[in-house]
């Protein structure tokens, strides 16, 4: 049972970091590299709000999702928007640049220790007994709801919002949108803000639940092979790619060898790429573009 | 294609000998001359550290080399250059711990694993291109470097494995002087073997590849079988440089072959200059002497003391900076910033070439 | 003496920097009126539509002389989505509808900058009027619309956003001529109901001669011949290489009649 537990909690940590590689490249074709570190520059977002507005938790909590909508949408208009139009690997490399950078802003204004933004906001993060004798942790229980939302939220948005309409249409014929009046910097934007927000999400429940280290971008890269065996332009994809990936890998881990944590999502996605390299959702064409 | 026009207005070829020739015009073979001559003086009068660095540039410079084959000219794109380092030095590493092999044996050995990774590796390009090509490259560096780190827990070398310096004759290679001239003639080596290779048929078929694969294979060209020769050479010369590496340090671990590697070398491409030797040799020396340079740049501003804890990070940032000013403003690389001086010079008082335009 | 609607001024259009698509082109658009641009492949038509409709830096093309003027405003190198905002709207030739939304949601994506939310309520009731077949087809994926269908889909979603002028480019391609017929006089009724003008690009000339007010032909690029339908419809070189139609009326001989033999009348 405890086995279960464990794989629900990563999935969801997986699947909740996915969603923002999905968003980003159903909508622009960019695999965005940087979103592990965009992640953890959520988390030390939050780590700074908790100290300026001490007393305040859901304020310092409120200020901190706000400001990573911001930065997502600043980090398109001020660098991606100059790469719309060229080679796509020339803006996944641009990304990776970007992880490159922002992981070397983050030690030195906030130094490489491991923090607790946990601790600075007050929060406990008492082991809840589930039926079965299974324990988790309060925020692991609340990273497997939040996931929930999250995918409910961006399900609805796009199937019914006219927004959400404008976003699918941006992705799959990126001209005739724009020949329709559909700005598409503002929706390439609004996609990067969206996918930074739902991973500063999932960086910050992982540092309120274990603690905010350098690890975090490690998880955030896992995560890319969940959204691939999916699908990359598939949001139930990132779901079920992020189940298999978990289930993999909590397995392995418990019956095999721990040393296999770290290269199990690699291993899947090597097996996803010879036998259906678009995923089990993504659509097909996707293969050809270069 | 193979040559850039002889730049001395006047110079005509009048033979095929004369298009072979790697050096031409009384400039290129002064300037080429000067140019081996400093590289033979130079470790006679450069400090040791400046020779260490001169090292750690050929090092790069034959990585970088082989990346620029398989990325640059071939078109396939790889992300997985750390692991085919690690791999080289892991099997040096390995082969000296087990059997205590001596380097001519792990240089070559090295080289082979390097070839059949190679073909691991460059599997995937028969059926996927660009972005799913890289991420699959990815996936199998992790791979490689899990491998790499079951065999240091697995045998207790979990703080890497020392390698003794390769001995010639009974004599071990410590003088960083030899060091020097080993390093430059691998690189030199590695050098004249891309030349080769891309002046041959084999270079004809990357460059057709790289810019229409399906022109290619239609024009009769075998595009599978060069794809996997791009990756199995580019991996050979890239794992030798691995085990050069192991060699050199004396130490081998995992930890050093990160993803951050890869991204250096990829950078070295793209700082360089895609589809150029010459981009790869300018990028090899521009991203090795980069943190040295941003250490001497933090060194004089004041307050330098609170930075010196954040070196590492500092040099981090830097890098990923400079990597984005590249790819934004000047994707040509330094080889783009240099053929634009050149023209500069070239043309002047002119300013620009003429360009086919529509009859008016 | 009505100002035109849009101006297009001596136009030229180059590929690559090497290969000129476009050359000299003059033409205008009045309001209300139905314009015809006629032409074999590799006239410039399509080119041109882009250039009006601001889609050329895509194609490492570009505007090298020449103006052109919509509602008093040069429009040259204008972004495609700010060229829509302003009135102007192209329903293209190939990729005209977006494949995995539903034809509800087809509709629902076009902006229409200057529309109220209940003026635009009404502009999508009205596309369903003039297209009732679509109002059956609501929930259908528009990747699964028979070809016919899709080209109702792509006009009603031109229209939604109210345009003043709708370019079309080949219309006609790919429909049975019993559609095409029924497609062009709905363009009629479009044209008679809204008071947009239209500037159609089409191969199948006999059809867009008969709906349009006004007849331009292009080739290689330039424009050849122009004037009012009907005199172009009697046009000798229009009947012999467009309608298909020989001088005399006996059956010629292909050596006769093979093009590059013939010197063109219109040239003089």
């Amino acid at each position: 049972m405890q086995l279960v537990v464990n794989i629900i909690v990563l999935a969801a940590i997986y699947a909740l970091i996915a969603c923002g590689y999905v968003l980003i490249y159903r909508v622009s074709r960019v695999l965005n590299l940087a979103h592990g570190e965009l992640m953890m520059f959520g988390s030390y977002l939050l780590l700074t709000t908790a100290w300026t507005f001490t007393g305040h938790p859901l304020v310092a909590i409120a200020v901190a999702l706000g400001l990573s909508l911001v930065v997502g949408v600043l980090v398109y208009l001020f660098l991606m928007r100059k790469m719309t139009g060229e080679m796509v690997l020339a803006a996944v490399l641009t990304t990776i640049a970007l992880g490159i950078l922002l992981r070397g802003v983050m030690v030195i204004v906030w130094s490489a220790q491991q923090q607790y933004p946990g601790q600075a906001l007050g929060f406990a993060n008492p082991s809840i007994v589930l039926p079965g004798g299974a324990r988790i942790s309060t925020f692991a229980a609340l990273i497997v709801l939040a996931t929930a939302v999250v995918y409910a939220a961006l399900f609805a948005f796009l199937r019914f919002s006219r927004w959400g309409v404008r976003m699918r249409a941006a992705g799959q014929n990126p001209l005739l949108a724009a020949q329709r009046g559909i700005n598409l910097h503002a929706i390439y934007a609004l996609a990067w803000g969206l996918s930074t927000l739902t991973g500063s999400i999932a960086g910050m429940l992982l540092a309120l639940d274990s603690g905010l280290t350098g690890t975090m971008v490690l998880i955030g890269l896992k995560a890319f092979p969940a959204a691939l065996v999916g699908g990359l332009d598939s949001l139930f994809g990132a779901l079920i790619g992020s189940l298999i990936i978990a289930a993999a890998e909590v397995s392995l881990i418990n019956y095999v060898d721990p040393l296999l944590a770290d290269v199990v999502p690699f291993l899947v996605l090597i097996v996803m790429l010879i036998l259906r390299p678009w995923g089990l959702f993504g659509t097909r064409e996707e293969l050809d573009r270069v | 294609m193979s040559k850039r026009m002889p730049r001395a207005s006047g110079y005509f070829r009048t033979g095929y000998a004369q298009d072979f020739k790697l050096v031409e015009t009384r400039l290129e073979r002064v300037s080429a001359s000067l140019f081996v001559i400093s590289l033979a003086i130079f470790p006679f009068v450069a400090s040791p550290f400046q020779l260490d660095l001169a090292c750690q540039v050929f090092l790069a410079a034959v990585g970088s080399l082989s990346l620029m084959l398989l990325t640059g000219y071939a078109g396939q794109i790889s992300l997985g250059h750390a692991g085919l380092l690690a791999a080289g030095a892991f099997t040096a590493g390995i082969l000296f711990k087990e059997f205590g092999a001596p380097f001519w044996v792990t240089l070559p050995s090295a080289a082979v694993v390097g070839g059949l990774l190679g073909i691991v590796f460059g599997l995937p390009s028969l059926r996927l291109r660009g972005l799913y090509l890289a991420v699959s490259t990815l996936a199998l560096h992790f791979v490689v470097v899990y491998i790499g780190g079951e065999y240091e827990a697995k045998r207790g070398y979990s703080t890497g494995i020392v390698i003794d310096p390769p001995s010639l004759g009974g004599h071990a290679i410590t003088n960083p002087r030899i060091w020097y001239f080993v390093l430059l003639a691998a690189a030199a080596a590695t050098f004249f073997i891309c030349v080769n290779l891309l002046r041959s048929r084999s270079g004809r078929a990357w460059r057709a590849i790289r810019s229409h694969e399906t022109v290619a294979e239609a024009l009769g060209i075998g595009v599978a079988n060069y794809k996997l020769l791009a990756f199995v050479i580019s991996s050979a010369i890239t794992a030798v440089a691995g085990a050069l590496f192991a060699y050199y340090r004396g130490f081998v671990s995992v930890e050093a072959f990160s993803l951050f590697l890869t991204i250096q070398y990829v950078a070295m491409v793209i700082i360089g200059g895609m589809g150029s030797l010459l981009g790869a040799l300018l990028g090899a020396v521009f991203v090795t002497l980069f943190p040295y340079w941003i250490e001497a740049v933090l060194a004089a501003l004041p307050g330098a003391a609170r930075y010196a804890s954040v070196l590492f990070a500092v040099n981090y940032a830097a890098f990923g900076l400079v990597m984005i000013l590249f790819l934004v403003f000047e994707p040509l690389g330094l080889v783009g910033i240099w053929h634009r001086i050149q023209t500069f010079f070239l043309l002047w008082p002119f300013k620009h070439r003429p360009v086919a335009g529509p009859n008016r | 003496m009505t100002a035109p609607l849009l101006s297009v001024e001596k136009l030229a259009v180059v590929y690559h920097r090497a290969s000129t698509a476009v050359q000299g082109v003059s033409l205008v658009v009045k309001p209300g009126q139905i314009v015809a641009v006629l032409g074999n492949n590799g006239a410039g038509k399509t080119t041109m539509l882009r250039a009006i409709s601001g889609f050329l830096g895509l194609d490492d093309a570009q505007v090298t002389e020449g103006s052109i003027v919509f509602k008093g405003m040069r429009i040259e190198n204008r972004r495609p989505d700010k060229v829509a905002h302003l009135g102007l709207v192209l329903v293209p030739e190939r990729d005209k509808v977006f494949p995995n939304l539903t034809v509800a949601e087809n509709l629902a994506a076009p902006v229409a900058h200057r529309a109220s939310r209940i003026e635009r309520r009404r502009r999508e009731a009205l596309v369903y009027e003039f297209f009732p077949q679509l109002a059956t087809l609501k929930g259908r994926i528009g990747g699964l619309l028979s070809g016919g269908e899709r080209q109702m889909l792509a006009l009603g979603s031109a229209l939604v956003g109210s345009p003043e002028l709708l370019l079309i480019d080949e219309l006609s391609l790919g429909l049975s001529p019993v559609a095409v017929e029924s497609l062009m006089h709905r363009l009629v009724e479009i044209r008679d109901g809204l008071g947009l003008s239209l500037l159609l690009v089409e191969q199948n000339a006999s059809i867009a001669l008969e709906i349009a007010d006004y007849g331009y032909v292009l080739e290689n690029g330039r424009l050849v011949l122009d004037g009012d339908p009907k005199r172009l419809l009697q046009h000798q070189d229009i009947r012999e290489f467009y309608l298909g139609q020989a001088t005399s009326g006996e059956r010629k001989s292909y050596r006769a009649v093979k093009q590059y033999r013939r010197s063109r009348r219109w040239y003089g």
